[in-house]
């Protein structure tokens, strides 16, 4: 996006043979133009004196770039020439001028700088990354003439001389700042436009434009002062680029009305500042957009990003004018307008809040909700705008994506006040609201804040404060109870809709039911996966699965989806409880019905279909496959395009109903299982679920298939030779450091491959191609932000830092979200041997995976 | 004129359509998508495209270049979203042309048509911008659950005729020149010029002035554009062209017939993991078998894989983006897979060249093998059994190569700034 600077004239430049000795020989290494700057360099981040010729034939091509980088190193034979010895390659080289005059300019350059080596320390390297002694000689001394409608043409050809080197471009700086330029240019706008020259307006566009983009702090606050940004963005108002076309950027900027003051600010200086950064955010978004360049842009954000620091800091530190904004939703207030701004108002501090540090932004937070915020969402939720609704549920997400227990602490607190809590009001909300974004959002919120996990979570990665901890385990506790009575009460109203399906025939429904339904699916099989026991009564008194079974007769086939995408959810959690719910409720039955409907088709839900399937086989689900395969053998005898259902009836067949092989593999492994089922068992704990009743420990006693059919896959993995004797989880620690190994190693490879051909196939090399990013003072974290997106190349472990949550449609990935690749690539390798030849094997390498990740269903919701 | 077709004419414009009709294009591109199998099947003449990456104005170039939809048939191998300033408008756009024009329209998904990468890398931000909620980026999201994984291309021709829709540049002559029926890779600019041709191997051999071996001397290395990219040293050889297979990022190791894609429920996040994330995430490497990705998710596998897969699902190549080629495509490993990119200029300042891929029709129409959606017989649907190791021939390949927009078509930025604020 960096603007395209005209390149000067070829003529400016000196033209030059470039030669280079072979073998005694001066070999032709082609005919160019010579210059001799400084220029900026990504890796020392520091401006190096170079010489380089630019092909005369193909100007994209460099024939020649050396570094001056000793005392010594160039020396001028005669008036058109120069040699010296690469230091690099220990090549000799030599340009030779057309004209003496050129050879004499470039010599001029080259002895200054080859001076500098002998006076500053003896002419090591070191000297480059000191540039105080050469920016002291070497910054531009800048002047240009006073500005009238005259000289505008000359002045522009000064400027864009000065804007192509990096010395001259500070020179610029310097002087358009202590001259205050601007200020002496901008009268010339109206003055031209009264005489209707549009030649010199389009000057003054481009003069503008280029001190703009010189990336200095001070020039973009001036700009946007009181008294000269309506004259610079007029100036901007006439494009060149496009000439028959003229912004009004005055007019929009200058309309009264536009600030909006909910409660009064009384600091000047801070609304001064509220002024500045809209104004910088409209030369952002608006008149610079087109032509923005890194370094601008995150110099623009640089100074946005400090000035919203001070306005929130302001806000929370400001306790009259809090009493005052959250007053307005007292009984006082009559005047409904200002109670919706005051929310919107809200709102925006809230979205501002999001990109300060985090202390900053738990302490706004925490001023808001000690105010009253929560019932300020409760209010905003109810409210007949859409608008206000949105920013109820914008300021909601805001919080519970920095921390939910802020809310949750808040909702206890309700709860103890016999206060109706929020999570209800979220209820209510989201089986009437009409609006789909708020809708998601709100399902979304439903689930953060019951998730029984998420604050373990939350305390590993942030806070491993002692204080915080204790206080935490506190909350679990509450967190518990909270839960265990949402299913007494609350659960029920959430669903209701799905359990009035009951007795239900005709399954056609209105766009908004439809997502309703899904987000009643997503929201059921989050907790299905989260809340173990407390979910599976409910699930089953509900009978939540029949009703949901009977949404796979739906027309629309994205429910259908969703409805399957449950079951998938049930079997993935490989829990013989649900297993029995479904056999038990011929809940396969529409399943299969599904598919055998789509068999013919290609598409979507047949797929889907299939793979439910597939993993049944592939997870060895015997319950699941016998009762399958007695009571639906016909129909599966049928669906050959793929041998999923030919395997089941075989296996059926081979065991007699499986009996003797369950039988067998049940004693088999008895001995080798104890360490695991205690271990499965501590991993529940950690769930959060510390209250197993009878009915549940018993479960948990008796049911081994799960276990079983681990052992099993995990066997047969490893050909079926040894028995399994070491507990799963053990193995990748060995394997992970062999694998950082392999890791770097490749890497290193990659990066020499791109180097060596240029086209390289991961072009690793790119990052340091482009331009420096992050301005000086630019703070970390936008700086950060930005430099990931430079990144040429997409890491997916980039996203572990991002803090946005998955959003709802996501339900329950297949596969884990494990956020250490390294540990999967270890799985991989394990079996990586085989897998080219004997691709089978993978197979059962996948069912593995999965299964771990249908074990540890909760970080799903990771990163 | 349709709402629809307006809705077009207002996205070539880079205007962004409001919410409710966003909201309504999901919906009807959903209805459409859910019937499309994991892999599309798509029959030659087709004219794939790598990644667009929201730079809407070479989109347009693109379209200028390679021909108007629906004159043309499209295949796009995702990533439409992130790192350029119209991800919203291009996608729009696109999703617009697969409502209106469904058959001659394909899209399958990138790694950046995910909820996790493009709150990262732009499409998020540019959404909330735009429409001062998530609710766009939100529909869009939930279409691209829906987007298929791949494509298979059927009834590519073996030999290159002459470009068939003229470009707008006059100097079409040049490509009327004489024919040559074992042209099998012909390399043609943005404004139909021809830059390069290859011959197929056979004939290759006979003919001293090879032109891939000029490419191949160093002193052409920054030459045109195109020429530094010659992967194919040893071109292909055979007569019967197999089907091509077309993903955003490569093979998996779990993947090890075309027919186990469909064995995948696509609806849902791209997981970190496992055969959807792989096809999205993996790029080929001048390794052996399998390798570990310095992105974190996917894999690199080497030439053996590839020409292992090809052989055994009857593929003459695979079509891939996902890697930036500052040539606009290259090929790799005797031309058994390559890649297309088409973002030039990357990040507007990668400085790159784009290029699409034309597969023209085969004249016969026979060789297609019927695998078309809906057949039920999948895995034996026309595949040929032999037992030997040849690769099927590769279909003859157009490359168009071009560069970025000219600056001043890019318009003013649509980007409306808030009528009003409190801070």
């Amino acid at each position: 996006m960096a603007q395209a600077v005209p390149d000067p004239p070829p003529s400016n430049k000196k033209r030059v043979k470039v030669y280079e000795l072979r073998n005694s020989d001066w070999f032709d290494r082609g005919t160019g133009f010579c210059t001799a700057e400084f220029t900026y360099d990504e890796v020392s981040r520091s401006d190096i004196p170079r010489v380089s010729v630019q092909s005369e034939e193909h100007p994209e091509r460099i024939l020649l770039e050396t570094r001056i980088s000793k005392e010594d190193l160039f020396q001028k034979q005669q008036d058109t020439l120069i040699v010296w010895t690469e230091p690099t390659t220990n090549v000799d080289m030599a340009l030779s001028f057309q004209e003496a005059e050129g050879c004499a300019a470039v010599w001029k350059f080259v002895s200054l700088i080859q001076q500098r080596f002998v006076t500053v320390n003896g002419g090591s390297d070191d000297a480059l990354d000191d540039d105080m002694p050469l920016d002291h000689v070497y910054v531009h001394q800048v002047q240009l003439p006073a500005p009238s409608l005259g000289n505008l043409g000359e002045i522009l050809d000064s400027v864009k001389h000065c804007n192509n080197t990096n010395s001259g471009r500070d020179g610029l700086a310097k002087f358009v700042h202590t001259e205050d330029y601007i200020k002496q240019l901008l009268p010339l706008v109206e003055m031209a436009e009264d005489m209707e020259d549009l030649g010199s307006l389009h000057k003054l566009c481009l003069i503008m434009k280029i001190f703009l983009l010189l990336n200095d702090n001070s020039i973009m606050e001036m700009v946007v002062r009181d008294d000269m940004i309506l004259g610079s963005v007029g100036a901007l108002e006439y494009d060149p680029d496009f000439p028959s076309h003229k912004a009004n950027h005055r007019q929009w900027l200058s309309k009264e009305g536009r600030f909006k003051e909910v409660v009064r600010i009384e600091d000047d200086e801070i609304r001064r500042k509220i002024h500045t950064v809209y104004r910088l955010q409209y030369l952002k978004d608006v008149v610079l957009a087109r032509i923005l360049d890194d370094p601008t842009f995150s110099c623009l954000n640089g100074i946005i990003y400090f000035q919203q620091i001070e306005i929130v800091q302001h806000i929370q530190q400001n306790p009259a004018f809090l009493k005052e904004l959250f007053g307005i939703f007292g009984p006082e207030e009559t005047n409904q307008e200002r109670r919706k701004e005051a929310v919107l108002f809200i709102q925006q501090c809230c979205a501002i809040a999001k990109s300060l540090q985090p202390p900053g932004r738990n302490a706004l937070y925490n001023n808001f909700l000690a105010q009253g915020l929560l019932s300020v969402i409760t209010f905003a939720l109810r409210h007949s705008d859409v608008a206000v609704r949105v920013g109820a549920t914008d300021i909601l997400v805001s919080m519970i994506d920095h921390d939910p227990s802020l809310i949750r602490q808040t909702i206890f607190r309700q709860i103890n006040e016999k206060q109706t809590p929020l999570t209800d009001s979220l209820i209510d909300l989201l089986l009437v609201e009409a609006d789909l974004g708020v809708k998601a959002q709100i399902a979304d919120a439903i689930k953060v804040l019951l998730d029984p996990g998420q604050q373990n979570s939350a305390l590993d990665q942030s806070k491993v404060s002692g204080e915080f901890g204790s206080r935490n385990r506190g909350i679990d506790a509450k967190q518990d109870g909270f839960v265990r009575d949402f299913y007494d009460d609350s659960a029920k109203k959430l669903f209701k809709p799905l359990v009035d399906l009951k007795d239900r025939e005709d399954m056609t429904f209105s766009v908004h039911q439809v997502s309703l339904f899904i987000y009643l699916i997503e929201i059921l099989c989050f907790f299905v996966r989260q809340h173990t026991h407390h979910s599976k009564y409910f699930v089953l008194s509900e009978k939540l699965s029949h009703r949901i079974a009977q949404l796979l007769a739906s027309p629309e086939k994205y429910l259908k989806l969703t409805a399957l995408k449950f079951f998938r959810n049930l079997i993935g959690l490989q829990d013989e409880f649900y297993n029995q719910q479904m056999t038990q409720g011929k809940l396969f039955e529409p399943i299969l019905n599904l598919l055998t409907e789509t068999s013919n088709r290609d598409n979507l839900l047949n797929s889907a279909c299939l793979e439910f399937f597939e993993f049944i086989s592939g997870h060895n689900i015997k319950n699941v496959m016998i009762h399958l395969v007695e009571n639906y053998r016909e129909k599966m005898k049928e669906i050959t395009y793929v041998d999923i259902f030919q395997n089941f009836i075989t296996k059926y067949d081979d065991s007699a109903g499986f009996d003797a092989s369950m039988e067998a593999s049940f004693l088999e492994t008895e001995g080798s299982e104890t360490p695991k089922r205690s271990e499965t068992g501590s991993r529940r704990w950690d769930n959060g679920i510390k209250d197993l009743d009878a009915t549940e420990e018993e479960y948990f006693n008796t049911s081994d298939d799960e276990e079983d059919s681990i052992t099993k896959s995990t066997r047969s993995s490893v050909n079926g030779a040894s028995p399994l004797t070491k507990p799963l989880v053990d193995y990748p620690s060995d394997e992970e450091t062999e694998n950082i190994e392999i890791d770097a190693k490749t890497e290193a490879k990659d990066a020499k491959g791109a180097k060596s051909n240029g086209v390289g196939p991961q072009d690793l090399g790119i990052d340091h191609d482009l331009p420096a990013i992050g301005g000086p003072g630019a703070p970390e974290r936008l700086s950060e932000k930005r430099r990931r997106e430079e990144d040429e190349e997409d890491e997916i472990g980039k996203l572990s830092q991002s803090k946005r949550r998955n959003s709802s449609s996501s339900v329950g990935s297949n596969t884990s979200n494990t956020s250490n690749p390294l540990r999967r690539k270890g799985n991989f390798s394990k079996h990586g041997g085989v897998a080219g030849s004997k691709p089978n094997k993978i197979a059962i390498t996948l069912s593995t995976a999965i299964k771990t990740g249908g074990d540890n269903g909760s970080e799903d919701r990771g990163s | 004129m349709s709402d629809l077709d307006k809705a077009i004419a207002q996205l070539r414009a880079c205007r962004p359509i409001p919410e409710a009709q966003v909201r309504e294009l999901c919906h009807k591109a959903r209805e459409l998508l859910i019937e499309e199998g994991n892999v599309v099947t798509v029959k030659a003449p087709v004219t794939i495209c790598g990644d667009i990456h929201g730079q809407f104005h070479d989109l347009m170039e693109l379209f200028r270049v390679g021909g108007d939809v629906p004159d043309t048939n499209y295949l796009f191998m995702g990533d439409f979203v992130d790192r350029g300033f119209y991800s919203l408008e291009s996608f729009l756009l696109l999703l617009c042309l697969k409502v209106r024009y469904p058959d001659r329209m394909t899209l399958i998904r990138g790694n950046h048509e995910s909820r996790q990468i493009t709150t990262v890398y732009g499409f998020y931000d540019e959404c909330l911008r735009k429409y001062g909620s998530a609710n766009v980026w939100r529909y869009c999201c939930e279409v691209f659950d829906y987007l298929a994984l791949g494509a298979i291309v059927l009834g590519a021709t073996t030999q290159l005729e002459p470009s068939r829709q003229p470009v707008t540049a006059p100097s079409r002559s040049s490509t009327q020149e004489y024919l040559d029926p074992d042209v099998e890779i012909e390399v043609l600019d943005s404004g139909g010029s021809i830059i390069q041709r290859f011959p197929r191997a056979n004939k290759r051999a006979a003919r001293a002035n090879s032109p891939s071996k000029d490419s191949s001397s160093p002193s052409s290395k920054t030459g045109p554009p195109g020429t530094s990219a010659s992967g194919w040293t040893r071109g292909t050889t055979g007569s019967t062209s197999g089907a091509v297979l077309c993903v955003h990022g490569g093979l998996s190791p779990l993947i090890d017939t075309v027919d186990k894609i469909r064995l995948l429920d696509r609806k849902q996040e791209v997981p970190h993991e496992g055969a959807m994330c792989d096809l999205l995430w993996s790029d080929p490497d001048e390794i052996d078998g399998w390798g570990l990705s310095p992105r974190g998710a996917g894999f690199l596998f080497g030439a053996d894989i590839v020409k292992q897969f090809n052989h055994k699902n009857d593929l003459s190549m695979i079509a891939r983006a996902h890697q930036l080629v500052m040539e606009g495509f290259k090929e790799m490993f005797d031309s058994s897979i390559v890649t297309v990119w088409s973002a030039p200029n990357y990040c507007y300042r990668c400085g790159n060249v784009a290029a699409i891929l034309e597969l023209a029709e085969d004249g016969m129409g026979e060789s297609a093998h019927s695998r078309s959606n809906g057949e039920v017989n999948r895995s034996n649907g026309g595949f040929k059994k032999e037992n030997d190791r040849t690769l099927l021939a590769g279909p003859a390949r157009r490359y168009r190569v071009f560069q970025a927009a000219p600056q001043d078509s890019r318009g003013m930025p649509a980007k409306k700034p808030s009528s009003f604020y409190f801070l």
